[in-house]
């Protein structure tokens, strides 16, 4: 939830640009990518012992008071309520100069620091618009309060400078529930555990958490390891690990998953790994990653804001200079003010963040990994969806159907079958390995294992070369079909079925056939995505019939069998030239180089670590039929970027317009301003609006996992953890 | 000048609504160890801050109904004056507005209560607390400032009443009038803590109830009535 490594704000969780605001909070130190963020994570979490809350809050009150003080008497002195006494004035004047003074000092203290750091590095940001524009409307009331004339603009000045930090904190209150999804999964890095030693308890910070430590749980705490119930009995909601909002009953032997919630009642667990070697741990890597790396969009965006600043100042300097030759100097500079108060940029550097860090929290809660921010934009913009089919459009747990040998007992050929297919996460491997536990059938003991990437699994066993894998593996190894398995093994494939041929002493001795059924929701997860406009293709190594038997079940009609890697590659080169942005699905070490191809490269939860690493988005097991969903919500997360650039550039515009004609004066040019970035987050949070993925087989209206419910728990623990550490 | 003296016993009397949630504030402000003179120098900064930002809503406030009336107003001069449509429209939403107000304070409404209290002001609210407690000479002052700006019926009402008067400087009087009627509960409530019996607030949240009652009636009244029968001269645009 913090800031610590420097790059995540410690209150919205956005990414901090290269000149954060460092401040220490209840004795921890804490970043900020705004003022308003600061402001608002101190009201939110400064303890009242703290003196430096309080201090900040004092500091605004006091302000507030002073500003609205002379804004009260110019108002009175507007509406002529002086115009009897007119030797009162230039008292007045002098009052009002009185609390302009504190008051510029004490709101306006942040915004020169920020200018002086950023100037200090030979950079002009946008808070040098609002210094120099309040400093200019200072300068020139002191002036004419000194020469008795009969305008000032203390009350601008001071105004301005107060609605820009109401805006700023009220825009921070209102990210900070864009925050809100991701607090629990960045919670892996900040939160703290109980372990028993001895009986006595410890806390301590997850990741300084050893396997086989014993670890308690209360209810309503996240579960922070991975590991084994001792004691106790339980409820955990395992949503954003699994994304299922379904509930799961845990007693003594039980499993559970580290980031998993539990809910109503004390859990004794021993942790069966490190804890920062969860998947919990690496999505919260993964996540504070993806969060801190920008997108294309955005770098676009940040540059013209970068450029923005040093053409206000031109254009402020120029507008003053236009009016100066036919109004009083003080209107001039008034119009200058305006200029420089109603075209900081604020809004157009938070267009893109903060929808982007909204739809990757929202992912994320949903156990969808993205890799990056540009992952999403490529998403939306995708055209075709290329399916791998082994483990991702069939459920991967193949079963074995058909043993045909020749010159060994069946027997034997699942004992090497599954020594070797040991070390393999490939579908077909496993299917293999639960024949054999099935049978009572002890695997033989394989060493110098290699897995060759679309062909099979080679090694040795007792000294002999063993070899797994496809007709073609077997080519290549230069081992012959005996005529009769070959025979067979054909009349199996005509007929769909994934054939894998095993052979030893340079010969193959048996062939085993695999019947790969489709993922129940496969057939409706296609066509959803038709329904979204998407092209779909199979692509896949496997033979011809079973990739057009299994097309045919889930509804694909572009179908491409037998493919290598390399294969693979190019047939998503060939539809890229016709549909631009093409997404491949995949999971499995064969589709490693594939996914890393595509555009989008999505691995489905049981995807290897290699294909993980590849991939720019990772589903969650069985999460298949999320994929519809995860294209609405990137695709809505591209829209509200690209409105929000377009409100911003065309706000800043038409208001920079207005101000350099002279008809917006420099207060409202302020509040205008601060309603602005306003909107462009009121106009992201929509994004948290978004219905939740429909699973099949979850009744999301069961009573007890109302979604309101889970996610008003998972923000429990984020948010009390520090408390409960200090007791 | 009377329509302040109404303003101001009407804050006067509501105040005593806000030694429910406002009084509290007071009472936790409490004393300061430098002596009675301390103290009381805490509650007057308190207060004051408070009477700042009610001041600022009343100013602000007129100035928008100001603005709403003249954007339509202004160009027919003909619609000055008691005639004026959109000051008439103004005072009829005021009056309303107003009279829910006042209801909700003899109970009836309960639902839209909720939206008028449950604007964020809890969170506001809770940040405070670090105020309270800090020695801080000019803490009182900017816990009275953002006490001001707590969601509050009561100060809606006359927020609500100043944009009526569609003029900044009235605006900023009521508001100034109604403040300084809830200066002696305030600063009572400060001094004598919670001696104030229950049924004390009941009766005072009924007292203020009737006069915000009685004000939306007479805001409404001049919205509606055809002619001029109001019960006192309505100040427009000069102070009092």
């Amino acid at each position: 939830m913090t800031g610590r490594d420097g790059n995540l704000c410690s209150h919205c969780l956005l990414p901090i640009g290269i000149r954060p605001m460092q401040r220490t909070v209840n004795g921890e130190d804490c970043s900020f990518c705004c003022y308003g963020c600061c402001i608002a994570y101190q009201v939110k979490h400064g303890q009242s012992e703290e003196w430096e809350a309080a201090w900040l809050l004092i500091r605004l009150g006091v302000g507030a008071f002073l500003t609205m003080n002379i804004m009260l008497i110019s108002l009175l002195l507007y509406a002529g309520t002086f115009s009897a006494d007119p030797w009162l004035i230039p008292w007045i004047h002098l009052l009002l100069w009185l609390f302009a003074t504190p008051a510029l000092i004490i709101l306006g203290e942040p915004y020169l620091r920020e200018m002086w750091t950023a100037a200090a590095q030979g950079r002009v940001t946008s808070s040098a618009l609002v210094v120099l524009g309040v400093t200019a409307a200072y300068a020139y009331s002191v002036f004419a309060t000194v020469e008795g004339s009969e305008e000032v603009y203390f009350d601008t000045a001071t105004m301005v400078l107060m609605l820009f930090t109401v805006g700023a904190y009220i825009e921070a209150a209102g990210r900070a529930k864009a925050a809100r999804d991701l607090e629990p999964l960045l919670a892996a890095e900040s939160e703290s555990a109980t372990t028993v030693d001895g009986g006595v308890e410890v806390r301590r910070p997850v990741r300084d958490i050893a396997p086989g430590m014993l670890v308690r749980v209360r209810p309503g705490e996240r579960i922070p390891v991975d590991g084994v119930v001792v004691e106790g009995r339980s409820h955990a909601d395992e949503s954003v690990m699994t994304g299922e909002s379904r509930q799961v009953v845990k007693s003594a032997g039980s499993t559970v998953i580290a980031g998993s919630m539990n809910l109503d009642g004390p859990l004794l667990l021993r942790s069966s790994g490190a804890g920062s070697a969860t998947r919990w741990a690496q999505i919260c890597r993964s996540v504070r990653e993806a969060l801190s790396r920008r997108s294309p969009i955005q770098r676009i965006a940040d540059r013209l804001v970068g450029l923005s600043v040093p053409l206000v100042l031109l254009l402020g300097g120029l507008a003053v200079g236009y009016w100066a030759q036919t109004l009083p100097f003080d209107r001039a500079l008034l119009i200058g003010l305006a200029v420089l108060v109603v075209a900081c940029p604020c809004a157009v550097g938070l267009a893109a963040p903060l929808a982007t860090s909204l739809g990757i929290g929202r992912l994320a809660r949903c156990g969808c990994l993205v890799r990056d921010p540009g992952t999403l934009e490529a998403l939306a913009r995708t055209r075709l969806i290329a399916f791998d089919k082994t483990g991702t459009l069939t459920s991967g747990t193949s079963r074995l159907v058909g043993i045909a040998t020749e010159g060994a007992t069946t027997d034997l050929v699942l004992a090497r079958a599954a020594g070797l297919e040991r070390y393999s996460e490939h579908g077909l491997a496993r299917a293999i390995i639960a024949t054999a536990e099935a049978k009572g059938i002890a695997p033989d003991v394989a060493g110098d294992v290699q897995a060759v990437p679309g062909r099979g699994i080679k090694g040795q066993v007792g000294g002999e070369p063993v070899a797994a894998g496809n007709r073609a593996f077997m080519r290549d190894l230069g081992w012959p079909l005996p005529p009769l398995l070959a025979e067979k093994a054909r009349s199996l494939e005509a007929s769909g079925h994934s054939v894998i041929s095993i052979g030893w002493g340079g010969r193959v001795h048996a062939v085993l056939a695999f019947d790969d059924t489709p993922h129940p929701e496969a057939r409706a997860t296609i066509e959803e995505l038709r329904r979204l406009g998407l092209q779909v293709a199979l692509l896949t190594g496997d033979l011809a019939p079973a990739a057009r038997r299994i097309a045919a079940m889930v509804g694909i009609d572009d179908v491409q069998a037998e493919l290598s890697p390399e294969a693979k590659q190019a047939a998503l080169d060939e539809y890229r030239q016709r549909h631009e942005v093409v997404a491949m699905v995949g999971d499995g070490l064969n589709d490693g180089p594939v996914l890393a191809d595509a555009d989008v490269g999505i691995a489905v939860g049981s995807a290897t670590d290699l294909a993980r690493e590849t991939a720019a988005l990772v589903l969650p097991k069985d999460g298949l039929c999320m994929l519809p969903w995860v294209i609405v919500v990137s695709r809505a997360v591209r829209l509200t970027i690209v409105t929000n650039l377009a409100w911003a550039f065309g706000y800043n515009l038409i208001a920079l317009t207005l101000a350099a004609l002279g008809t917006l004066q420099p207060v409202l040019a302020a509040a205008v301003m601060a309603s602005s970035s306003l909107l462009l987050v009121v106009n992201s949070l929509r994004l948290s609006r978004l219905p939740d993925p429909a699973l099949p087989g979850i009744d999301r209206r069961a009573p007890g996992i109302e979604p309101a419910d889970i996610r008003r728990n998972l923000g429990v623990p984020a948010m009390a953890s520090p408390a409960t550490e200090q007791r | 000048m009377t329509y302040y003296l109404v303003i101001f016993v009407a804050g006067f009397a509501g105040s005593f609504h806000c030694i429910g949630m406002c009084g509290g504030f007071a009472c936790a402000l409490g004393r300061d160890r430098g002596g009675a003179a301390a103290t009381a120098g805490r509650h007057v900064l308190y207060n004051f801050g408070r009477l700042t930002t009610y001041c600022f809503l009343g100013a602000a406030a007129g100035a928008l109904g100001e603005m709403l009336c003249t954007s339509r107003g202004l160009a027919v001069p003909v619609l000055n004056g008691p005639l004026d449509g959109a000051q008439r429209g103004l005072a009829i939403v005021a009056g309303l507005l107003m009279i829910a107000v006042a209801l909700q304070f003899f109970g009836v409404l309960q639902r839209f209560q909720g939206a008028t209290i449950g604007f964020g002001g809890s969170t506001l609210a809770m940040s405070l607390r670090n105020l309270l407690t800090s020695e801080n000479r000019a803490a009182p002052v900017a816990f009275g400032v953002f006490n001001g700006f707590l969601p509050c019926p009561l100060v809606y009402a006359f927020a609500v009443q100043a944009a009526s008067t569609a003029s900044a400087v009235s605006g900023f009087l009521v508001m100034l009038a109604f403040g300084l009627g809830t200066f002696p509960a305030m600063l009572m409530m400060g001094g004598v803590g919670r001696l104030l019996a229950p049924i004390w607030r009941q009766r005072g949240v009924w007292v203020a109830g009737s006069f915000i009652l009685l004000l939306g009636l007479i805001t409404l009244g001049r919205g509606v009535l055809p002619f001029d029968t109001h019960l006192h001269a309505l100040p427009q645009g000069s102070p009092g």
